[in-house]
């Protein structure tokens, strides 16, 4: 049916003839065409926490029995827009005692490697960015690298408060990110790729006419690796129950308190965006990607897609208003003796599976 | 010059590279040093990837720029006192220090010049992932244990001199 990558794929063919028409050379038509296909993929990206941001108050708002967000436009949803803009015109207040430059950088340095992580992530049949052999290994290396944003802002700031929340924000994202990685391990050795299209597509089909082959109804391998997936993934955004590095109660804003005007918004803006990239990532690895389960293919796969992404998303929202903060030791311990064990067997296992099926 | 392109792009990558070096050892504050060594780490990976090597490209991010640089960094703010900023950054013997890196630097580059004469690299991102695999758990599968296992004695030495000393016992 109403399939965007066939469709987009056409309109960059024609508009590149049409630019070659005109007289421009083949190679500045092929620039031309990728730099708005990235212009794209930045643009999605960035309108993305607008949504999610609605979407957080709002279940914020219903789960604890208020409305959240009602005044601006019909049901709040102007809501977010007229925070963006408040946001713009905000001072952009440089802290006397901070590191000038640092302060500076730190919120490109947390906001860039965003965009480039969803370049492997594919949308829908024909919609990805770039199918990248090592897809998933390079959204792990490349969202790495926003931790060093994290500790920048720390640093950059000045203070005690934003200092804490660096130092802890670095020891929790280097320690969760290892059972993230893990947890990935067992779907990489059943499909034998690292491209999250080529994972995505391996999911085809139905077990006994009825269950998708999704990673995640393999018996227990699939649930465990799951499980473990979006608890790191949870801590790995900084959010509740693992926001030690920016907890309200204890440190003000943590590694955020001062950062004002856009550079708080771009702080704000690779925290959604993260989310997203996890669901997304999520949805691709356990949950099919694109492919629907039912009602025949009339349902686009990019719609598929998004809609399960946002399901994901969900769970995180859902998270932040059910469980309590986390202690710093406790968060710890739960990262080396629980889900880093859990980890290993479940590759363990996975291995074993492989074995037992050949 | 032949195959302009990519020999502006490791020019580009090259200077870059020689310029956050030259930041990392110059700069007065340990932590923009550290914040160029990384950025330098990730140029590295940038060249890696030049090459055609996309696995060890991500791998050089993921463990230096992800894992290594952060525990460095971890370590420099809990460690930095104000008046560093005011230390000296040489000390007497800077002149021989200058001579003896000077001299091995021409060494290298003279031996480079006259024994490896270099190669344009294959810069096609051909798919790497799979022949390393095959590589690190079939021919080179002892070497690449016995790697592991002198990782982990480090490990095992780290926390034995990370210990209070009634602890060890």
């Amino acid at each position: 049916m109403f399939e965007l990558g066939p469709i987009l794929s056409h309109a960059f063919q024609a508009l590149q003839a049409w630019v070659i028409g005109h007289g421009v050379p083949p190679m500045g038509a092929w620039i031309l065409a990728k730099a708005i296909q990235v212009g794209v993929v930045v643009i999605g990206v960035s309108l993305v926490p607008m949504i999610l941001v609605y979407a957080e108050r709002k279940v914020a708002g219903f789960m604890q029995a208020r409305l959240g967000p009602m005044n601006v436009g019909p049901y709040g949803i102007f809501q977010t827009l007229a925070d963006g803009v408040k946001l713009l015109f905000k001072e952009d207040i440089i802290p006397v005692g901070s590191d000038r430059l640092v302060h500076i950088l730190a919120p490109m340095v947390v906001v860039s490697p965003v965009f480039v992580c969803f370049a492997p992530v594919p949308f829908g049949k024909g919609l990805v960015p770039i199918d990248l052999d090592i897809g998933v290994l390079f959204i792990f290396a490349i969202s790495g690298i926003s931790t060093i944003g994290v500790l920048m802002a720390g640093w950059g700031s000045g203070n005690k408060f934003s200092m804490l929340g660096g130092l802890r924000g670095a020891a929790q994202l280097v320690s969760y990110e290892i059972p993230r990685v893990l947890s990935v391990v067992p779907v990489l050795m059943f499909y034998g790729t690292q491209s999250l299209r080529g994972i995505a597509m391996s999911q085809e089909g139905l077990w006994h006419g009825f269950l998708p082959r999704w990673f995640i109804f393999y018996p227990v391998i699939g649930q465990l690796a799951f499980i473990i997936f979006i608890i790191a993934s949870v801590a790995e955004t900084n959010r509740t129950p693992f926001d030690i590095p920016e907890a309200e109660s204890e440190l003000v804003a943590g590694f955020h308190t001062e950062f004002s005007g856009l550079k708080f918004a771009l702080l704000f803006l690779a925290e959604y965006a993260y989310v997203f990239l996890s669901s997304a990532m999520a949805v691709a690895l356990f949950f099919g990607g694109g492919e629907g389960f039912t009602l025949g293919g009339w349902i686009p796969t990019w719609v598929w897609f998004l809609g399960k992404t946002f399901s994901i998303v969900f769970i995180f929202l859902w998270f932040r208003w059910t469980f309590p903060r986390l202690r710093a030791d406790q968060l710890m311990q739960f990262c080396w003796k629980f889900l880093l064990p859990w980890s290993i067997v479940n590759i363990t296992l996975a291995g074993l599976m492989i074995l037992l099926r050949k | 010059m032949e195959q302009t392109l990519p020999t502006m792009v490791f020019a580009l990558l090259s200077v870059l590279l020689i310029g956050l070096s030259l930041v990392v050892v110059t700069a007065r504050s340990v932590f923009r040093g550290a914040i160029a060594l990384t950025a330098a780490l990730g140029v590295v990976a940038g060249l890696f990837a030049f090459l055609g090597a996309d696995f060890v490209a991500a791998s050089q991010l993921l463990i230096y720029v992800g894992g290594i640089m952060i525990i460095m960094l971890f370590v420099i703010m809990l460690s930095q006192r104000p008046q560093d900023q005011y230390d000296r950054q040489t000390n007497e013997q800077w002149v021989w220090g200058a001579f003896f890196a000077l001299a091995v630097s021409c060494a290298l580059i003279m031996q480079f010049r006259s024994v490896y004469r270099g190669i344009f690299a294959t810069t096609v991102a051909m798919p790497t992932t799979a022949s390393i695999g095959r590589l690190l758990l079939g021919d080179m599968v002892v070497p690449f244990e016995a790697v592991s296992l002198v990782l982990l004695a480090a490990l095992v030495g780290a926390v034995y001199f990370g210990l209070d000393d009634k602890d060890r016992t």
